[in-house]
This record gives C-alpha cells, sequence and structure tokens, in this order.
C-alpha cells in the first residue's frame, strides 16, 4: 500500500518462510512481516461474517447516500440569493505593475514572504529564485540537483525557504546574505515521499513543514530532525496541492487531488474530518477563505467552487460558458469578496465570491498561470505563468 | 490506488505515467492495456481495507454537526463586510501608499 515511506525489506516471510520483499503486517498490535501473498491470505481471513468486498461497497454507497440527504436537507438558500442584498462591486482597474523575469524555464510556485515584499518562485529548470518585489532584483537563487521543482515554500520567519518537485524530497535552505556562502550547502532535506513532491507549506513556526505528495499521502514534518510527525492517508490518487487554516489555534487543513476530491484534515490526529467530491476532474488548488470556515478550489473541469465548512457542502460554483480551460490556482483577497483564478487559457478571472459573477479578466500572460498568490497584506497579488515570467498586479 | 498522474518525465502533460504522447504508438498502447487488464495497480487485499476504511470513514462524517446554509452564507457575508474596508484590492488605497503603485524609483544613485 502506498506509504509515506516505503521501507523495501527483502528477507524471509514469518508465516510461509519464503524469500520474498515483505510488508508490514500488524496482527493483534504485534509487527510482523510478511510476503504479499501471504498478506493477502491474511487480509481475506479478516473479513468477518456476512462481509464479502460487495457489502462493503453497497454499505459504503448506502452510506454516501444518507450523507446526502443530510446534506440536503440543510440547503435552504444559495449563497447568492443571501448576497442579493450586498451593493455590487465597481469596475477593476488592476494592471501589471511588476514583471520578474528571469527564469529560464516554466514558473511552476511560487509564494510570498510575510514581509509583504519578498516573493521566493520556482521552475521547471531546477531553480528557486528570491526575488524582492519592489525593485525586480533577485536576491538568492538555488539551483536544484532536480527539474520540475512543484513546491515552493518561505518560511514565517523569512529566514529560510522549502522546496521540492520531482526529487521526492522536501528540502530547507536557510536564506543568507553572506556572498561567501554556498546556499546549496547548507541545504536540509526535511521529507521524504515515494512520488514527486506537488506542494509544501510551513505550519505557524518555521520548525514544521507540511507537504503533499504525487504518492497520495500528505505529511507533516519536523524541520530540525527530518522526522515524520504524522502522515495522512485517503486520497486515492495524487494529491496536488494543500492550504493551512488561517487561525493561530487552527489545526486543520485542506487537500486537493487527481481522484476529484477536496479533504479536509486533523493536523493532531491525521484523521480525514470532511470530504468534498463535486468537481468533475483534478482539482489542481486549494484555497481557505480568510474566516477559516469555507474554502475554494480551482479544478481542470474549468470550474471554481466554494464549500462552507460548518453547512458541509458546496455553496458556490464560479464557472461560465465560455470558459472551458481548467483553472490551475486560486487565492482569496484580503476580505474574501475577490477569488482571483489563474486558468490554462493564459488568463486570470476575477470573481465575486458571494455573488458568484465574474468582476474582471486579466490578460497579459502568454501562456498557462500556473500559480497565483495574493500577498499578505493583500496590496497585490503575483501570478506565475509557463512563458517564464512572473506578474505583480495590483 | 490509481496510477499516479505526475509530469510526464519527457514532455509536459500532466498525464499518466504513460504519457498520451506515447500511448499514440501501438506497442506502448498494448503493454499498457495489458498491465491494466492483469490489475497491476489493483490489489484485491488493499481492496478490502480500502473498503472497510471507506465505511468507516463514512460513518464518522454523518456523525457531524451541520449548519444551515442560510446562516453559513450569513456568516460569510458579515465577514466579507466587516473586512472590505480594509482590502486595498477592493477600495484602493492612494497611491502614495501602495508600494506597487507610486511611480518612486527604488535606484540607489551611485
Amino acid at each position: 500500500m502506498d506509504q509515506t515511506f516505503l521501507v523495501n525489506v527483502f528477507g524471509s516471510c514469518d508465516k510461509c518462510f519464503k524469500k520474498r520483499a515483505l510488508r508490514p503486517v500488524f496482527k493483534k498490535s504485534q509487527q510482523l512481516s510478511y510476503c504479499s501473498t501471504c498478506a493477502e491470505i491474511m487480509a481475506t481471513d479478516g473479513l468477518h461474517e456476512n462481509e464479502t468486498l460487495a457489502s462493503l461497497k453497497s454499505e459504503a454507497e448506502t452510506l454516501k447516500g444518507k450523507l446526502e440527504e443530510e446534506r440536503a436537507k440543510l440547503h435552504d438558500v444559495e449563497l447568492h440569493q443571501v448576497a442579493e442584498r450586498v451593493e455590487a462591486l465597481g469596475q477593476f482597474v488592476m494592471k501589471t505593475r511588476r514583471t520578474l523575469k528571469g527564469h529560464g524555464n516554466k514558473v511552476l510556485c511560487m509564494d510570498w514572504c510575510k514581509d509583504k515584499r519578498r516573493i521566493v518562485s520556482s521552475s521547471q529548470d531546477g531553480k528557486v529564485i528570491v526575488w524582492d518585489s519592489f525593485t525586480t532584483n533577485k536576491e538568492h537563487a538555488v539551483t536544484m540537483p532536480c527539474t520540475w521543482v512543484m513546491a515552493c515554500a518561505y518560511a514565517p520567519s523569512g529566514c529560510a525557504i522549502a522546496c521540492g518537485g520531482l526529487d521526492n524530497k522536501c528540502s530547507v535552505y536557510p536564506l543568507t546574505f553572506d556572498k561567501n556562502e554556498n546556499m546549496a550547502a547548507k541545504k536540509k532535506s526535511v521529507a521524504m515521499h515515494t512520488n514527486y513532491l506537488s506542494a509544501c507549506s510551513f505550519t505557524n513556526s518555521d520548525m514544521q513543514i507540511l507537504t503533499a505528495s504525487g504518492d497520495g499521502t500528505c505529511a507533516l514534518w519536523d524541520v530540525e530532525s527530518g522526522q515524520l510527525l504524522q502522515s495522512f492517508h485517503g486520497h486515492g490518487a495524487d494529491v496536488l496541492c494543500l492550504d493551512l487554516a488561517p487561525s493561530e489555534t487552527g489545526n486543520t487543513f485542506v487537500s486537493g487531488g487527481c481522484d476529484k476530491k477536496a479533504m479536509v484534515w486533523d493536523m493532531r490526529s491525521g484523521q480525514c474530518v470532511q470530504a468534498f467530491e463535486t468537481h468533475e476532474s483534478d482539482v489542481n488548488s486549494v484555497r481557505y477563505y480568510p474566516s477559516g470556515d469555507a474554502f475554494a478550489s480551482g479544478s481542470d473541469d474549468a470550474t471554481c467552487r466554494l464549500y462552507d465548512l460548518r453547512a458541509d457542502r458546496e455553496v458556490a460554483i464560479y464557472s461560465k460558458e465560455s470558459i472551458i480551460f481548467g483553472a490551475s490556482s486560486v487565492d482569496f483577497s484580503l476580505s474574501g469578496r475577490l477569488l482571483f483564478a489563474g486558468y490554462n487559457d493564459y488568463t486570470i478571472n476575477v470573481w465575486d465570491v458571494l455573488k458568484g459573477s465574474r468582476v474582471s479578466i486579466l490578460f497579459g500572460h502568454e501562456n498557462r498561470v500556473s500559480t497565483l498568490r495574493v500577498s499578505p497584506d493583500g496590496t497585490a497579488f503575483c501570478s506565475g505563468s509557463w512563458d517564464h515570467t512572473l506578474r505583480v498586479w495590483a | 490506488m490509481q496510477p499516479t498522474k505526475g509530469p510526464c518525465v519527457t514532455c509536459q502533460y500532466k498525464c499518466a505515467p504513460v504519457c498520451p504522447k506515447r500511448l499514440a504508438s501501438r506497442r506502448w498502447r498494448w503493454l499498457w492495456d495489458r498491465r491494466m487488464k492483469e490489475g497491476v495497480f489493483n490489489n484485491s487485499s488493499t481492496s478490502i481495507s480500502q473498503a472497510r476504511k471507506a465505511v468507516e470513514q463514512l460513518k464518522m462524517e454523518a456523525c457531524m454537526d451541520r449548519v444551515k446554509v442560510s446562516q453559513a452564507a450569513a456568516d460569510l457575508l458579515a465577514y466579507c463586510e466587516a473586512h472590505m474596508r480594509e482590502d486595498p484590492l477592493i477600495i484602493p488605497v492612494p497611491a502614495s501608499e501602495n508600494p506597487f503603485r507610486e511611480k518612486k524609483f527604488f535606484c540607489t544613485i551611485l
């Protein structure tokens, strides 16, 4: 089964004593090592009376049906109906204020620093660059040993960055202004997955990192020791994105994956608290609403959807017939009134979250928009694209 | 667990381990179909434990306390209205205070 750390042990099976590749199996809280054939026999033995795969599946279906009924009972009104009394937004004039050029290939991910000024971005050519968005100067540049650096994140203190991609690892680089020091020398490998790293994020401190991977799991790591603190299993396919709940005491995060599901997890127990499966294709990006009570997701089915956590259902869909390309990344403005979404048709659509209508469409990129983040103080947002540039809009 | 959908290492498409470009070749397509039929990616023991886990998960989710959509929507609206004034992208701050809009030159004179 896909574990975050699949150790390949080779030896004699505890049951049949043949020399095979072994898997850990727990029998009455005792760990044994069985080969895959014995493990399968064990699992079928473990079926209770009258329990077959088919009966379990049909039970799951009936439970799902009941869940839908419960959710539908509370669906008394639509969000845009409640929002009719709110005044409409005026015309928006948002332009590219800065263009950050310097990457040699597609920009895959970016993140803002808490000082509202610095940006870290990573690209397909393996380079991770730290920019000063006011002056467009490059402050640091690191070359990763792998291509397709799909995830990068800035530490809350501003003293380190984390990045990873096809190397299946998440590496933390402390940022130093000493020109004589080689940043790559101080690199620390924190996470180890069995497939590519798709997203990473520091928690409230520099000491813990949350990662999402193509092996279908998310994991929480301690930066100092590199130890796995908690792993989150439940997605049936690659996990593509994650976002942490905004509040200081919040202990949940949401993740979206190729199994069309968005799942909300409890970081302490490792359990999935809520799951939403209304998208029709891969969920590329998830972002919490600033209050923490809802989250938005962008997907390859060309829609963005808003899910409310307390009502436990989808409350709004942001789509238009003219939009046929998938949304690769979404983010909210500071108040949560605007939802910025970058699409694969090279545009950025700005949606009115409450009324469900599109407010503005921004052109400028010459290839698909792969990443989009609003700055911590909400004065601007930055988008990265496959056209090798990042643009800061305000 | 479905086969992974990471970026194909030879081209840029986010796709199955064998990308559509390769599947166009008949030999690859044949290999791929054979592996799918053999169920290399499906394992019966894992299916049973997965099904059991899914049932447990659904039972847990069924016990959740839910709020009416009208209540949840009202709260979202309230938060929005409370913070809209401070949102620089909705109520633009004067150009002198927005570091991106002002026409200041950041170059130092040598």
